[in-house]
């Protein structure tokens, strides 16, 4: 697995990539609870492009305020292990052009989704959970977890350490036919 | 293998439509989403519909729990869950911003209830009773009293023991005790504090803290979360602007 990771992240272009994507989820991950006011905020033209910058800065400073430290560690992990994920899973796909085998996209899915649900806001009532189990009127299971939804979380996590296991087990696992 | 190939580019594209649905559900005017709230003495039932507005604030009237100058520029509606971990946060920052803003009369900080029956039981809806009393007996300041002791004694997520820290307020801030408790058991608080959650809902609330930010030319910014102070602080900004 160790010679899977080395041998993709040792190229820049992986690791550019790995944090880029991450990036992008941490950013969507922060920002999601306030996407209304920066949908108001960002074309507005009576305000002052700095002001816009200054906003969503500050609203970074969130990840402190606006989330347990249970759910800013996930949101972290998420962030960075899906990241790793896209860059392990396209070296595998563009470079080796191998047959794809096994259940490593199977957890990868499993994970973004169950990472994206236990994202967003962490504040009292979930953001997409609520909005999901509202629809089948069944918001009030997440008074029965015992983390209040951050199960979706750590479910998240569990599955893209898992799937970027499989991965670069793969990757580093020679290309060869099988006897049996 | 073309399909599994596909597999990571599909997941990122179900997973886009999935939180953009989110979005665009919990954001768009007569959508079909639905905020669960609770009602007075019924458990949970389906909030009507909301238009997810932040216009369809309530108007900021002299019966609101003001701190502040009820004719500032910039107010600052919060909907809170006094059981709600978050909103403890958040009232630590609202305090930070009326003794920046407050003090010239820039801000008014309006306190609205919202309690979360699904997440706090009992115990929310019971303390934002407890602190339509402490008004009651005492006034405006003496429910500002009330709240920021509460906030601050309070371990939140539920774990708060009603009964020892609300009396311990009420002795502390020299409320009539047994007039205090006639109250709280009246039940008399229980509509306007579904007016309260309503009005939430409909203006696009789905969790706590929950703010509406009203400009001087009436203009409505939504503010969802414990945001930190310089958030908070940019949007106060950008709303003195809009003159």
């Amino acid at each position: 697995m160790i010679a899977g990771l080395y041998r993709v992240f040792s190229n820049p272009v992986y690791i550019v990539l790995s944090v880029g994507i991450a990036l992008v989820v941490f950013t969507f991950a922060v920002l999601l609870p306030n996407f209304p006011l920066l949908s108001q905020i960002l074309p507005s033209q009576s305000i002052e492009l700095s002001d816009k910058v200054s906003l969503i800065f500050s609203l970074f400073e969130s990840i402190q305020t606006n989330f347990t430290a249970v759910s800013a560690t996930y949101t972290i992990l998420i962030a960075i292990l899906f990241g790793m994920n896209v860059s392990l899973f396209t070296y595998f796909v563009y470079k080796q052009k191998a047959i794809i085998k096994g259940t490593n996209s199977v957890a990868g899915i499993g994970g973004l989704v169950s990472g994206i649900f236990g994202i967003g806001c962490a504040a009292c009532g979930t953001f997409i959970l609520t909005w999901v189990l509202g629809l089948i009127g069944a918001a009030s299971i997440i008074s029965f977890l015992p983390l209040g939804g951050e199960e979706f979380g750590i479910l998240g996590v569990v599955l893209l350490v898992y799937a970027v296991v499989v991965t670069a087990k793969k990757i580093s696992t020679p290309q060869v036919c099988a006897i049996d | 293998m073309e399909q599994q190939k596909l597999t990571v580019p599909i997941a990122i594209i179900i997973a886009g439509v999935l939180v953009a649905g989110a979005v665009i559900f919990s954001n768009s005017n007569g959508s079909n989403s639905v905020a669960q709230a609770p009602t007075d003495n019924q458990g949970e039932q389906q909030a009507p519909q909301p238009s997810g507005s932040t216009d369809a604030v309530n108007p900021v009237t002299a019966e609101d729990h003001i701190k502040g100058d009820i004719n500032a520029p910039v107010k600052i509606v919060e909907y809170s869950d006094m059981e709600c971990p978050f909103c403890k946060r958040f009232h630590d920052t609202m305090n930070q911003v009326m003794d920046e803003y407050g003090a010239d009369g820039q801000v008014a900080w309006v306190f609205r209830q919202f309690p979360l029956e699904q997440l706090h039981p009992v115990k929310a809806q019971r303390e934002a009773v407890a602190s339509e009393c402490a008004n009651e007996l005492g006034g405006n300041d003496v429910f500002w009293q009330f709240t920021d002791r509460f906030f601050e004694l309070t371990p939140s997520n539920n774990q708060t023991d009603l009964e020892t820290i609300i009396p311990q307020i009420v002795r502390e801030i020299g409320l009539n005790e047994s007039a205090f408790n006639e109250c709280l058991d009246s039940g008399k608080y229980d509509s306007h504090i579904e007016e309260d959650i309503q009005n939430a809902v409909a203006t696009g609330g789905r969790g706590t803290p929950w703010s509406v930010v009203i400009g001087p030319d009436g203009t409505t910014y939504p503010l969802s979360g414990a945001q930190p102070y310089e958030a908070v602080k940019q949007l106060i900004d950008i709303a003195l602007n809009s003159k």
